[in-house]
């Protein structure tokens, strides 16, 4: 086990780049804006303007929410990434017999990548995503206890408001942490098999990925038919499912302007409810076996 | 020319060992017993086998026959076995992007038998700083570096695989030096191939010559010295007579001629001209002879 946990270290301090730096320099221009922001008397950044009549807690909740639905964009972009150049980096840096001359088996070190793609490296851009919600949440209450009611941000400051921001900003976290533990567990499959073409072919295993659904849908349509082009297949739907996760349908859109503090009991519950669990297992038993298979093209790369 | 004999269990054990790449095969059936507490070279031209030999020793590969390191099939039990073999096939294949500092704090975890304060002591004295990036090191400190990793695991087996390729005299003499005094035991066993073969000669007990895929020398050093011998013959008269015994090999060399012998009583060429052992580097040449390789075979 601490050999395991050594190995995701190293993916960490070999990617550092893309999941410690980047989202540090993107939360400290965030910082840096909204000390302009205050500095320059623009402390709504203009849109919040209108948006600040509601109850603060709400417009951070918003704003909370939506920096971290883009946090969960750069995280599923940057794990993609990772997972085609990650999983190659060892040939490609040739340091491939270097980590073949330690007593670590090919599936244990292919493992700790993909156990780092939905452990470390999420964690690290949960934690921008936590920053990000706290400096809005200052942002937010700086807003009221500066100008108050005052047009731009009308709701006065009052003594309970910090604890009813703090309850939102728990809600909020809360339910970025599920989202992101579940969204990594139902797309755990595609990053596995980015990986495992990644330690096959490269950089080339995104479109290798992209390029696997046409091709399985276009031969089901060429060898058994039954509709007018290959994209209306039931391999086709089939992609398309299990590409979209149920995450801003019921509780999220709902929930969405209907003036309600977010409450994250009442999404995690309804997330809970409509994740197809049986896809869930499936997916991460094909992992598995799609990393294994890696590893032992890996182990005989020498013969290949 | 194979010596086999072994009292002692052997460290790496192989019995008709073949390798092929599509049609070419690359080991012909090898056999050989390396046993514990050696020094071994292996020698031979490029593309003789000699990595494709070490890296079925290594479980890189996998191959036809039977081959076991310490009791053990390499390239089924790999993981396991790296426990208690270390080796170094590339200078170049540390982990560029780590600090030497981290690659320390990371081996102290991944490898059961690495020494993180032996490693620091092997680099005291050197210009590696722990807070140096290995992409910045120079591929002199690199190898030094690796050096210092593999000699702080307390393995059994090291193995170097042209460990010293492209450095200068001076790091690899250094590097040579370091490995004979500070790492070798009477339990460990280190087999190194390379191309500057006098360079490793002082320290080899035993070498092994691989000629296209085959084995053709096997031997302890002291039996190639009582085994092979140098004759320079100055005087024309003497040629044929020396011709006679069946030398393995003749050159001529600044206006003298150079033959060896193999298994030819000294006492017999000693009236023919001045006798020597051969170096390494000289029997390389001798028996290396290749008809695809060398339009002028021995005569």
């Amino acid at each position: 086990m601490k050999a395991f946990l050594a190995l995701i270290r190293r993916e960490f301090i070999e990617h550092r780049g893309a999941f410690l730096i980047a989202p540090a320099v993107l939360v400290a221009l965030g910082l840096g804006v909204a000390i302009l922001a205050f500095t320059v008397g623009k402390a709504d950044f203009r849109a919040s303007g209108q948006l600040a009549t509601f109850t603060p807690s709400i417009v951070f909740e918003v704003g909370f929410l939506g920096f971290s639905f883009g946090w969960a964009l750069y995280l599923i972009a940057a794990l993609f990434f990772y997972c085609a150049d990650g999983f190659a980096a060892d040939k490609r840096n040739n340091a491939m017999l270097f980590w073949k001359s330690m007593p670590v088996s090919d599936f244990k070190v292919l493992l700790s990548k993909l156990v780092a793609a939905l452990t470390i490296f999420p964690a690290s851009i949960f934690l921008a995503a936590l920053i990000s919600g706290g400096l809005l949440s200052a942002v937010v209450l700086a807003a009221a206890l500066l100008g108050g009611g005052q047009g731009w941000a009308s709701v006065a400051f009052d003594a309970g408001m910090p604890a009813r921001v703090l309850l939102s900003y728990v809600n909020v976290a809360g339910a970025t942490l599920l989202a992101f533990a579940l969204g990594l567990l139902w797309y755990m499959p595609f990053m596995a098999l980015v990986g495992a073409f990644g330690a096959v072919v490269g950089r080339w295993a995104i479109p290798l990925t992209l390029l696997l659904p046409t091709l399985i849908s276009v031969l089901q349509w060429a060898i058994f038919g039954g509709s007018l082009h290959p994209f209306i297949s039931s391999s086709w739907q089939f992609f398309e499912y299990r590409t979209a996760f149920p995450l801003v349908d019921g509780y999220i859109s709902n929930w969405f302007g209907s003036g309600l503090p977010f409450d994250f009991t009442a999404f995690a519950t309804d997330l809970l409810a409509r994740v197809d669990w049986m896809q869930m297992g499936i997916g991460i038993v094909f992992s598995i076996g799609v990393i294994y298979l890696a590893s032992e093209y890996r182990r005989r790369s020498n013969d290949n | 020319m194979t010596d086999l004999t072994s009292a002692v269990e052997p460290i790496v054990s192989a019995r008709g060992l073949r390798k092929s790449f599509g049609k070419k095969e690359i080991l012909h059936g090898l056999d050989f017993d390396i046993p514990p507490g050696r020094i071994y070279g292996m020698i031979g031209h490029n593309g003789a086998g000699k990595t494709t030999t070490l890296n079925a020793m290594l479980g890189l590969t996998s191959c036809q026959g039977t081959i076991r390191v310490l009791g053990e099939d390499p390239f089924a039990r790999r993981a396991h076995l790296m426990e208690n073999v270390a080796f170094i096939s590339d200078v170049a294949s540390l982990p560029r992007f780590l600090r030497v500092r981290e690659l320390f704090a990371l081996l102290a975890n991944i490898h059961p038998n690495f020494s993180q304060q032996k490693a620091q002591s092997f680099l005291e004295g050197t210009d590696i700083r722990p807070d140096a990036k290995i992409k910045q090191l120079s591929k002199g400190m690199i190898a030094q570096l690796h050096l210092a990793v593999v000699m702080a695991i307390d393995a059994k087996l090291l193995v170097l695989d042209e460990p010293t390729l492209g450095l200068d005299i001076t790091y690899r003499k250094r590097f040579y030096r370091r490995l004979l005094e500070d790492y070798m035991t009477e339990e460990r066993t280190l087999i190194i191939t390379t191309h500057q073969v006098d360079e490793i000669e002082f320290m080899l007990s035993d070498i092994m010559f691989i000629r296209d895929g085959d084995l053709i020398l096997h031997m302890q050093m002291e039996t190639v010295n009582d085994k092979f011998t140098q004759l320079v013959v100055n005087d024309p008269a003497h040629m044929e007579a020396a011709r006679a015994l069946h030398p393995v090999f003749e050159e001529t060399r600044f206006g003298q001629t150079v033959m060896i012998f193999e298994g030819v009583d000294r006492a017999q060429l000693e009236p023919f001209g001045r006798l020597s052992t051969p170096t390494l580097s000289d029997l390389f040449v001798a028996l290396m002879q290749r008809p695809t390789a060398n339009p002028e075979p021995a005569r």
